[in-house]
């Protein structure tokens, strides 16, 4: 009997959330490359402002290589510890992508929330558009946990998975990235809100979604 | 009834060949022993069998009643025991069991659960609180089993099922393959045992190159 496809997703999610919080590689790698540079940061500033532009793209920056040293490592751990044949021959392609993207979101969220605050306390930012700027979060977020995941699957096998994992992420990412950038800088205040972005984000986190799961079966099956 | 089907199959890795051209058939009820010297190719011939691996040339068609199983249907009904097979380290027996079953939208009450531990010879008290990171080599075999057991998979690819395992867990071993074989399970042993070959209704010969 075939479990249901959020039931199936469920279990991937409540797995790698019990091992992550048992193992805790991903979450120390993330959070200690988000505060040493926020440390940077803010030791660099010395109570300074910073420009919102130049804040938007360092806010991006952070996000984007933190969520580096964690969001690689949804298969390459599975491969590393020997159980990615088990979940192999009991897992469905499908659940197991959704979950481990589910779960690579939720990684990456939690690391946008403890960040985010942080650094706008520390770079003395205004907030013009809270609305756009909440979205842009978490369009941006959608869009790295997509990429991310599908990426992680296809470096897996590889020798150098960190690097290919990063080379690969930059152009995928990048028509997420820059409207990301863009939105934040005018929520921040500089000029007005580009609202069409988002859903040309919304559109293209999508398509990576829809992509990653259409890819996903040529990677799991061999037949 | 459940067959695996090879034509002309050949295996190559890094340019030298493994195994091939080879033919066999491999049917629901009977046990295969395939065998072989270290490097024949033995564990790719199941991983071959289970399309966890595509071939170098030939084809491997997997079929119930004259129907080909693929991906999901095809995983659903298979089980393995191998040196390869890992579980999580970080999650206890039980755990492991039900998201690897769960996965299968199988679920065990406690009492199953016990009796299912007691089967495979691993005592519940004992492997209630530890993360299976923390068992012997035995005991992960043996959990292996009893995941194998529960999975109510009809084909079983079992490589060298009874490294680790006691006197008494091959023993054990030994009964439940019988059973298995019994109720119409197609059965494929990757083996150099004499025990275990002995177990088997057909022997393939893997010579190598």
């Amino acid at each position: 009997m075939k479990p249901s496809l959020w039931q199936a997703v469920k279990l991937v999610f409540v797995k790698e959330f019990t091992v992550g919080m048992r193992f805790k590689a991903a979450w120390a790698a993330m959070f200690m490359f988000a505060l040493t540079t926020l440390a940077c940061v803010s030791l660099a500033l010395q109570g300074g402002v910073l420009e919102p532009r130049l804040a938007a793209a360092l806010l991006w920056i952070i996000i984007f290589f933190a969520s580096m040293a964690g969001a690689d490592r949804v298969f390459a751990d599975e491969d590393t510890a020997g159980t990615l044949l088990a979940l192999r021959l009991y897992g469905g392609a499908q659940p197991v992508l959704w979950g481990k993207m589910l779960y690579t979101f939720f990684l990456l969220l939690v690391l946008t929330i403890f960040i985010t605050p942080l650094f706008l306390l520390l770079i003395g930012a205004e907030m013009a558009a809270a609305g756009a700027f909440v979205l842009a979060l978490l369009l941006g977020v959608a869009g790295l946990a997509a990429a991310g995941t599908l990426l992680a699957a296809l470096v897996t096998g590889a020798q150098v998975k960190s690097g290919l994992f990063s080379v690969l992420m930059l152009p995928i990412i990048l028509p997420v990235f820059l409207p990301a950038i863009f939105l934040t800088a005018a929520s921040l205040g500089a000029g007005e809100v580009p609202v069409g972005f988002l859903g040309g984000m919304a559109l293209y986190d999508g398509i990576l979604a829809v992509g990653a799961s259409v890819l996903f079966d040529y990677l799991w099956y061999e037949d | 009834m459940v067959t695996i089907t090879f034509t002309g199959v050949s295996q190559c890795f890094h340019g030298r060949q493994i195994f091939g051209p080879l033919e066999a058939r491999l049917s629901g009820g009977k046990i295969t022993a395939v065998t072989g010297q270290n490097g024949s190719g033995k564990s790719t011939f199941l991983k071959l069998a289970g399309h966890l691996l595509l071939p170098s040339s030939g084809s491997v068609l997997v079929a119930d009643d004259g129907v080909e199983l693929h991906k999901d249907a095809l995983r659903q009904r298979l089980a393995m025991v191998t040196p390869e097979l890992r579980f999580y380290d970080r999650l206890t027996a039980r755990e492991n069991m039900d998201f690897l079953l769960g996965m299968r939208g199988m679920t065990l009450d406690e009492g199953e659960y016990r009796d299912l531990l007691e089967r495979v010879g691993l005592v519940e008290a004992a492997v209630a609180h530890s993360y299976v990171g923390e068992f012997s080599t035995g005991m992960r075999q043996r959990l292996k089993m009893a995941v194998l057991l529960a999975s109510g998979a009809d084909i079983w690819l079992l490589d060298e099922p009874g490294a680790n395992l006691d006197e008494a867990g091959r023993d054990l071993l030994a009964a439940e393959m019988r059973q298995a074989a019994a109720r119409g399970v197609l059965m494929a042993i990757a083996t150099n045992d004499t025990r275990e070959e002995a177990l088997a209704d057909e022997t393939i010969s893997l010579a190598g190159g």
